[in-house]
């Protein structure tokens, strides 16, 4: 068979594939044990098991301060992102203006910018504005980086149906926030609530601006674990990073459940 | 009623009422945020690396007379670009497979690649100091299996920072080849093969120009991103592999020298636009999904 060595040579790729799945997965997940360690120091496998670090990290004030800051900033950081997201989304494959493309560049932008340029940006400006160390400081700049990901989602949700679905309610009499409310939304709603997910998961995790942004009061939870690690590394950051990792986790599976939803529903649409 | 309907059919003689009118204003709102909060911030970085602490080329004229700085500048560079051409090495094999995946495999391999896309670099970084110390899980598997007799020193060194930041960038590559690998037709491939074109050869004339859309994009993405890595070189990095966010940093934090890390910042500033402008005009090709996977 001539075909054999050209077989051997798909299955070869493949191992290299999953090795380097592996690689991509296996190193996060060691930190999942470690938590788990009865002893200080960071060895693998772990002397004993205990639940020690986590009998410490709750009672850590530290910690749950900066877990309440995170989610203070999160939620309505990614509300906000999410409302003008969608905004942006919508008028943009809605509307029907010079300089479009130009704007659409603007909005995903933040997401592609090195974050440490557009901190020391807002620093100073912050500093003017006396609000710096405040939640709103680090409230916008995490508005501004989170948006691409609402907008990227919504209008992906808005490409897959025709607009002639509004110009229809339109032309029956709905004025524009009624087809909206009722035409859109429904349509889009799935894409919006990843888009709010995303955002939350992205505010949750950024670093550099709230390295900037915050301060000690203020300060999130990948702040502190930054500051921890530069000082020691025990099991206790370890705990923290397993709870984190949770929480960013469950965010990923509410959204994957989300679209797996919206495909399901389209599919049915078009059939 | 009537009233208002005149007043709706004058308007649209004056000039046809459209939709579109009325989406562009929701554009304010989000115009608005960006300008002030990403452009004014922007424009203030480079205003200031002219302005201070004197009007003039000053800053850029030390930087570019300063071996440190532009050694930094320099490593920066060959980082980004040794982990760009890695990470497309180990990412085409990968989205090769996933790409021919169906159903739960499709499904399971995504979260594979999606749940890291997701996880803050601090804590993927965190695992790699595990990983690396001294005393650290891989050197202790390594001393005691007896394959070494001294543990390796894999951080603070460049070996670190490589490992680090292609295994964190992997899934921004991974991601736009599989959306270029999808969009292939299979019939074309069918039709090379059936035309008589060994694998080999439908891969290097087929298949290979059709990724390219995704190649071009995945590289230009991971070289971006990595340009800007902060968390990753700082943690794992010594002295020597200080990238340019790093010593931006230390600018501020340490030496307060604001305008000479306005300067740093606008070079690097400039870089990425130039870059991003050039991906942009590469994943309109690819579709919005490029950046996500969908």
């Amino acid at each position: 068979m001539a075909e054999t060595p050209w077989i051997i040579l798909g299955n070869a790729i493949r191992f290299v594939a999953v090795l380097v799945l592996i690689y991509l997965v296996l190193p996060t997940f060691v930190i999942v044990p470690l938590s788990f360690s009865s002893e200080s120091f960071l060895s693998f496998p772990p002397p004993g098991w205990s639940l020690r670090w986590y009998e410490q990290l709750i009672a850590h004030q530290d910690y749950g301060i900066a877990l309440a800051n995170s989610l203070k900033i999160g939620l309505p950081a990614a509300a906000l992102a999410t409302v003008l997201g969608t905004m942006a989304a919508l008028g943009l494959a809605r509307g029907n203006m010079p300089g479009r493309t130009l704007m659409t560049i603007i909005v995903i932008a933040p997401l592609i910018l090195p974050p440490i340029v557009l901190a020391i940006g807002l620093f100073p400006i912050m500093v003017r504005l006396g609000i710096i160390g405040t939640y709103p400081a680090i409230l916008f700049g995490h508005i501004v980086v989170s948006m691409p990901l609402v907008f990227i989602t919504v209008a992906a949700a808005l490409k897959s149906y025709s607009p002639t679905f509004e110009l229809a309610a339109m032309t029956l009499g709905a004025n524009q926030w009624r087809s909206f409310w009722h035409v859109t939304f429904p349509m889009i709603r799935l894409g919006v609530m990843v888009g709010f997910i995303f955002a939350f998961t992205f505010s949750f995790d950024e670093i550099i601006l709230a390295l900037f942004l915050t301060n000690s009061a203020t300060r999130t939870l990948p702040r502190l674990l930054w500051e921890q690690l530069n000082l020691y590394m025990t099991p206790l950051v370890a705990a923290a990073t397993v709870v984190i990792l949770c929480i960013t986790m469950l965010m990923l599976f509410i959204a994957a459940s989300i679209s797996r939803r919206s495909d399901a529903k389209q599919a049915d649409g078009s059939s | 009623m009537a009233a208002i309907d005149t007043a709706q059919r004058a308007q649209t003689l004056v000039r046809p009422w459209t939709p579109a009118r009325g989406y562009a204003l929701l554009l304010l709102a989000p115009a608005a945020v960006l300008a002030i909060f990403f452009i004014w911030p922007l424009v203030q970085v480079v205003i200031r690396s002219f302005v201070e602490p004197e009007i003039g080329l000053g800053n850029y004229a030390r930087i570019f007379a300063t071996t440190t700085y532009l050694r930094v500048i320099a490593n920066t560079m060959t980082l980004a670009a040794t982990v760009a051409l890695v990470t497309l090495v180990l990412a085409y094999p990968v989205a090769w497979m996933v790409s021919g995946a169906r159903g739960n495999t499709l499904y399971f391999c995504l979260a594979l690649i999606l749940i890291p896309f997701w996880t803050s670099v601090v804590i993927r970084t965190f695992a790699w100091m595990v990983l690396f110390q001294r005393r650290g899980v891989l050197n202790s598997f390594l001393v005691s299996s007896g394959l070494i007799e001294q543990p390796l020193r894999l951080m603070h060194n460049s070996v670190g920072v490589h490992i680090g930041m292609v295994h964190i960038l992997l899934p921004f590559m991974i991601l736009p080849l599989l959306s270029s690998m999808r969009s292939i037709d299979p019939t074309i491939m069918r039709a090379a093969s059936v035309l008589g074109a060994n694998p080999l050869r439908q891969f290097v004339h087929v298949y290979l120009p059709l990724t390219m859309p995704g190649v071009s994009a995945g590289v230009l993405l991971v070289f971006i991103s990595a340009l800007g890595f902060f968390i990753t070189p700082a943690l794992l990095g010594g002295p020597q592999n200080m990238t340019i966010a790093v010593l931006i940093e230390q600018q501020t934090s340490r030496l307060l020298d604001w305008p000479m890390a306005s300067a740093l910042a606008s070079l690097l500033l400039a870089a990425t636009a130039l870059l991003y402008l050039l991906y942009d005009r590469i994943s309109r090709h690819l579709g919005a999904a490029g950046v996500l996977g969908g």
